[in-house]
């Protein structure tokens, strides 16, 4: 243990995006330069702590049990999109493209990484394959090797009998993902996906 | 593509140095050590954005200076009159200017400004490991052709997935995944390779018969130690079925990056049974093939860097090689002494202590050594 300002700059540095210097200046900037910023921060974070959770069905981000998205009786519950991060749902849904639900990994398959199927939101995927309702999967994951061995892994693994698995993928940057494409080329994707096996 | 000018600062042993280079043909005479080496190696450094000697950046900047420069001109086929700055840093770091605009990703230059570099190393193409050879070949082609680089990078990551997983047991479903994700790159890096060869082969065959002076046929094959696999289904069953003896190995036995070039010579193995003479005439052979090949599949015309390469040469093969490397293409050579070239299209440059003397075209005897400034 070390002192408490050491513990808060170590616990800031794990978050993504912050290094060693702007996790210091974070903490230096909440406590000592504008600690009036402190108070609201924290509650923020204690009412997000206890409101915002894992949708129960899809993985993604939730208020109540289910997403915005899972509880909107107007979606094609027949067709569901499998994406690696909450902010790739986010892009699609930007988009306005897409009309079905989704399903979020939180990840992708990477043994350099230690990252193994087990680690992956994909066991709820098989629940909701085997309820029955969904006619239709389509991945969208990154079009890196990962993220096309993740696809092949569902569809040899999950997705069972009586599922159409397609793809999309096509006209998305290279090694990028869903998230650093722009709607028109999100809604051009969706439109060619390709069936997938 | 010709070279008209360098400029060269902190390179190595060269405090500084501007070189222009009028005509076609350069000479650069020199004891060891001199700094001729230096050149070529400046010479040829935009090629794959690597030294031909060294992986270690740091080692091209001169002791005790914060930074190496190098600045070139070219007459370019496709951008006409171009400049081109490279700077490394003493920790190695680059920066490059190209038209005095920064080039942001350095890979974007390679392949852009080709040469190709004969050394006296160059023997070990047919002596060393097959991992040489190999890295030769993917070094040509990903030149000539990026879609074969991002294949190759493709199949390598699939790779490196496939046996951290061998390493950690993983289990057959994520084996499966990540094989049918390599199958594609290995089919494609196979067949490009294939293509790639026979396009050598017709150059490479036709130079060792000029420069070995022998009526012997010539011929690049490849060889799969792991597996003779060509469509993806092939590669998928080879790994499924070869994954007890991967996981026993801890890496994967069979694929593309086992390859090796066989170098024959008659059909026979010309490590084996090729003389020195033939081995090195082969190896230049080699390289005569490189440049063709560049010269096809880029549209630009490579100049040739040879670094001591005759020295090695008996007296036949040596003259029937400065005959071969006096076309069309910029030539700049080193030795320690002059040859005798047969053509008085070439020009010479003393080279002693990291500076260059350019020696005048007046008889020699005279005093018309200026001073390269
Ligand atoms: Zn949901």
């Amino acid at each position: 243990m070390g002192s408490a300002f050491e513990d808060l700059q170590a616990v800031l540095k794990k978050l993504p995006g912050l290094g060693y210097r702007s996790a210091e200046r974070l903490a230096l900037h909440l406590l000592v330069e504008r600690p009036e910023r402190l108070n609201a921060l924290v509650e923020a974070l204690r009412r997000a702590a206890e409101d915002i959770r894992r949708c129960r069905l899809c993985g993604g981000m939730a208020e109540e049990e289910l997403c915005p998205v899972c509880s909107d009786s107007h979606r094609d519950a027949s067709v569901v999109c499998v994406v690696e991060q909450v902010v790739d749902l986010m892009a699609l849904e930007r988009s306005s493209a897409y009309r079905g639900l989704y399903h979020v990994l939180h990840g992708k398959l990477s043994p350099i990484s230690g990252v193994g199927p087990e680690d992956l939101n994909l066991a709820s995927l098989g629940e909701r394959l085997r309820s029955g309702d969904v006619r239709e999967l389509v991945l969208a994951l990154p079009n890196d090797v990962e993220g096309e061995a993740t696809c092949h892994y569902i569809t040899e693994n999950i997705a069972g009998e009586g599922v159409a698995v397609s793809r999309i993928g096509f006209g998305l940057p290279s090694g990028g993902g869903v998230f650093y494409a722009d709607p028109v080329t999100l809604k051009s994707a969706l439109d060619s996906r390709r069936s997938y096996s | 593509m010709i070279l008209r000018d360098v400029t060269l600062q902190n390179f190595r042993n060269v405090a500084e140095a501007r070189l222009v280079f009028e005509g076609r043909r350069h000479f650069f005479v020199g004891a060891n050590g001199q700094g001729k080496t230096n050149l070529l190696e400046a010479l040829g450094y935009l090629t794959a954005l690597r030294s031909f000697r060294t992986a270690e950046n740091r080692l091209l900047v001169r002791e005790g200076q914060p930074e190496a420069a190098a600045a070139y001109t070219f007459e370019h086929e496709r951008f006409g009159r171009t400049r081109v700055t490279l700077r490394i840093g003493s920790r190695g770091n680059r920066t490059v200017h190209w038209d005095d605009e920064r080039v942001s990703r350095l890979g974007d230059i390679i392949g852009r400004f080709p040469t190709v570099v004969f050394s006296a190393d160059d023997i070990q193409l047919v002596r060393g490991a097959p991992g040489l050879r190999r890295r030769w070949m993917d070094l040509l082609f990903s030149a000539v052709d990026s879609a074969y680089f991002q294949v190759l990078q493709q199949y390598h990551r699939g790779l490196t997935a496939r046996n951290a997983l061998l390493r950690e047991r993983a289990g057959a479903a994520e084996l499966s995944a990540f094989e049918r994700e390599m199958a594609g790159p290995a089919s494609r890096l196979g067949k490009a390779r294939e293509a790639g060869l026979r396009e050598l082969n017709v150059s490479l065959e036709k130079a060792y018969r000029h420069l070995g002076g022998e009526d012997a046929a010539a011929l690049l094959e490849l060889r799969k130690p792991g597996s003779a696999a060509q469509a993806p289904e092939e590669w998928i069953e080879r790994w499924c079925e070869g994954r007890d003896r991967d996981r026993q190995a801890g890496a994967t036995q069979a694929g593309p990056h086992r390859d090796d070039l066989h170098f024959g010579l008659e059909g026979r193995s010309l490590a084996r049974y090729g003389s020195e003479g033939q081995q090195r005439s082969f190896v230049i052979a080699l390289r005569l093939a490189q440049a063709d090949y560049v010269r096809a599949g880029t549209g630009l015309l490579p100049p040739l860097l040879l670094d001591d390469v005759t020295a090695e040469l008996d007296g036949g093969r040596r003259e029937r090689f400065w005959a071969l490397v006096a076309g069309e293409a910029q030539v700049f050579a080193t030795g320690v002494m002059r040859p005798e070239l047969g053509d008085d299209a070439w020009r010479f440059c003393r080279v002693a202590g990291g500076t260059f003397a350019w020696e005048s075209r007046i008889a020699s005897g005279e005093c018309g050594i200026r001073t390269a400034q």
